[in-house]
C-alpha cells in the first residue's frame, strides 16, 4: 500500500505542474473525440462482447459484472 | 432486427418530437458474427436533462444470440436465446461546488441468467476544471441456471446458483494543454460464488468428459491510461490508450489501442482505430487434463477466453449530421453513424464481424 500512495502523489505532483488551461482556452477540449468517442450504446456493447471473449475485464471506470457471459 | 430498429426508429421521432426537456435520444443497431455465433443487438438510449444541474439516462437493448457453441448450451442444433437489458441512472451537478455525484442500477433477463447491479459515483473537480478526480462503486447479483441446456434427457441434473460481485474504481483526468487531455483509471473488481460455466465439458485423460470446475471466487484489477490529443491545422484527434490487468487467476494482459478521428468539414467525421490484445491465460487452463482427482487438479476448464491468446481489432467509422441533408432544427444535428470491425482473434473463437448503425437525435423544449 505505501506503494501505491508514492504512485498517486507522484501522479498528483506532476499534476499540479501542468499549465492551467482557461474556460476560454478550451474549445478544442470539448470537441466529440476528445471527451468522448464512442457513444453509450457502442461502449456497453464493447464491453460486453470483449467480457464475453476475452479473459481480462475493466479499465473503464464503469461497472461490467453480470453480463450473462460466463 | 430490422423491424426491431425501424420500431425504434419510430419511438425516436416521436419522443424528439413531445420531449419537454434537453437531451438526446439514441437507437443503435448491432451485428455480431463469428462462426459459431451470431449475436443481434438492437438498443435504444435516453438521456435528458432533470432539474437544475441533474440528468437522468436509460437504456434498453435485447440480445438476441444465435449459437452452436456448446459452451452456451447448444448440444448438436444452433439455437436462439434472447436477453433482456434495461438499466438507467441520474447525475446531479451541485450548484455552486466542482461536485457531481450519480447512481445508476441495471437488470437483465435471459433463460438461464438473472443479473443486477446498484452502483454510484462521485466526482470533484480542481484547478479550475483542470483536474477530475473521480470515485464509483457498485454490487452486483446474479442467479444462474442451466434452463437453456438442449439435452435435458436421463442424467440431467438442474443447476441453480449465485454469483455476487463488487467493483471499485478510481480515476484522475488532467488537462495537459490546450489541446491534449489525459486520464488515469484502476478498477478493481471482486467476484464469489459460481463462476463456471453450467454447460461446459472438460477432457480428463482418466474420466473422459466432465463438468468445468472453477474457483469460487475472482479479484480482478485493471490499470488504463489515455491521452486525447487535438490537432488545430487538421481537425484531427489523436487517441492513445494502454490497459494492463491481472487477476489472481494467473491472467495477465496488454491492451495497446490507438484511434484517429477525422472532421471532413462541420458535418462528416470519420474514424480508424486498431486494438491489440495480449492474454497469458488462467494459471490453470489446459487443453487436456490428465486426471479429474481435485488433489492434482482443483480446476478444470476448457473456456477459450482463459486460454493463452493474443488479437487484433480494426475499426472503421463514419458519421455525418443531418445538416448535410438540409435537415434544420434538432434534426439538422442528429448524427448518423455507421461502424465497421474485424476482429481477429487467435484462439477457438476465430474471427469475427462486427456491424454499428446508429443514429443519435437531440431535442429540447
Amino acid at each position: 500500500m505505501p506503494g501505491v500512495f508514492r504512485v498517486v502523489s507522484v501522479v498528483f505532483l506532476l499534476a499540479s505542474a501542468c499549465a492551467v488551461v482557461r474556460p476560454h482556452e478550451r474549445e478544442n477540449l470539448t470537441r466529440p473525440g476528445m471527451t468522448s468517442d464512442r457513444g453509450p450504446g457502442e461502449a456497453r456493447f464493447r464491453q460486453h462482447q470483449t467480457g464475453a471473449r476475452e479473459g481480462s475485464d475493466g479499465g473503464t471506470g464503469e461497472p461490467g459484472g453480470g453480463c450473462g457471459c460466463n | 432486427m430490422r423491424v426491431q430498429l425501424i420500431r425504434a426508429i419510430a419511438i425516436v421521432a416521436v419522443l424528439a418530437g413531445i420531449a419537454r426537456a434537453d437531451g438526446e435520444v439514441s437507437v443503435r443497431g448491432v451485428y455480431y458474427k463469428e462462426h459459431a455465433t451470431r449475436v443481434e443487438q438492437p438498443m435504444i438510449d435516453a438521456r435528458f436533462d432533470a432539474g437544475d444541474g441533474g440528468s437522468v439516462d436509460a437504456h434498453f437493448l435485447v440480445d438476441a444470440i444465435t449459437s452452436a457453441s456448446p459452451g452456451s448450451g447448444a448440444a448438436n442444433m444452433p439455437f436462439t436465446e434472447k436477453r433482456y437489458e434495461l438499466g438507467g441512472g441520474f447525475t446531479q451537478q451541485l450548484e455552486d461546488h466542482p461536485i457531481r455525484w450519480g447512481v445508476l442500477a441495471r437488470a437483465s433477463v435471459e433463460p438461464d441468467y438473472e443479473s443486477g447491479f446498484f452502483g454510484g459515483r462521485f466526482e470533484h473537480d480542481f484547478a479550475d476544471k483542470n483536474f477530475t478526480f473521480a470515485l464509483a462503486g457498485g454490487i452486483g447479483y446474479d442467479h444462474i441456471t442451466n434452463a437453456g441446456a438442449q439435452f435435458a434427457g436421463p442424467g440431467f441434473t438442474a443447476i441453480s446458483e449465485h454469483l455476487s460481485n463488487t467493483l471499485l474504481s478510481g480515476s484522475i483526468t488532467q488537462v495537459l494543454g490546450k489541446n491534449t487531455v489525459g486520464s488515469l483509471t484502476y478498477d478493481f473488481a471482486y467476484f464469489w460464488g459460481y463462476l463456471a460455466n453450467p454447460y461446459r465439458t472438460v477432457i480428463t485423460a482418466d474420466a473422459g468428459l466432465v463438468p468445468e470446475r472453477m474457483p469460487d471466487y475472482r479479484a480482478r484489477h485493471a490499470f488504463a491510461g489515455i491521452v486525447r490529443h487535438f490537432l488545430p491545422s487538421t481537425a484531427t484527434t489523436l487517441i492513445a490508450a494502454y490497459r494492463l490487468y491481472t487477476d489472481d487467476w494467473g491472467m495477465l494482459s496488454h491492451t495497446p489501442e490507438v484511434r484517429v478521428v477525422q472532421a471532413a468539414g462541420d458535418d462528416l467525421e470519420v474514424g480508424l482505430g486498431f486494438r491489440y490484445y495480449h492474454q497469458s491465460g488462467a494459471s490453470f487452463f489446459k487443453p487436456v487434463y490428465p486426471t479429474v482427482q481435485p488433489q492434482f487438479e482443483p480446476y478444470l476448464t476448457d473456456d477459450p477466453k482463459l486460454s493463452p491468446f493474443d488479437g487484433e481489432t480494426i475499426t472503421a467509422r463514419f458519421a455525418v449530421l443531418g445538416r448535410a441533408f438540409g435537415f434544420e432544427g434538432n434534426w439538422g444535428d442528429a448524427r448518423a453513424e455507421v461502424i465497421v470491425e474485424y476482429v481477429v482473434q487467435h484462439n477457438r473463437f476465430g474471427n469475427a464481424g462486427i456491424g454499428h448503425v446508429a443514429l443519435t437525435v437531440p431535442f429540447s423544449d
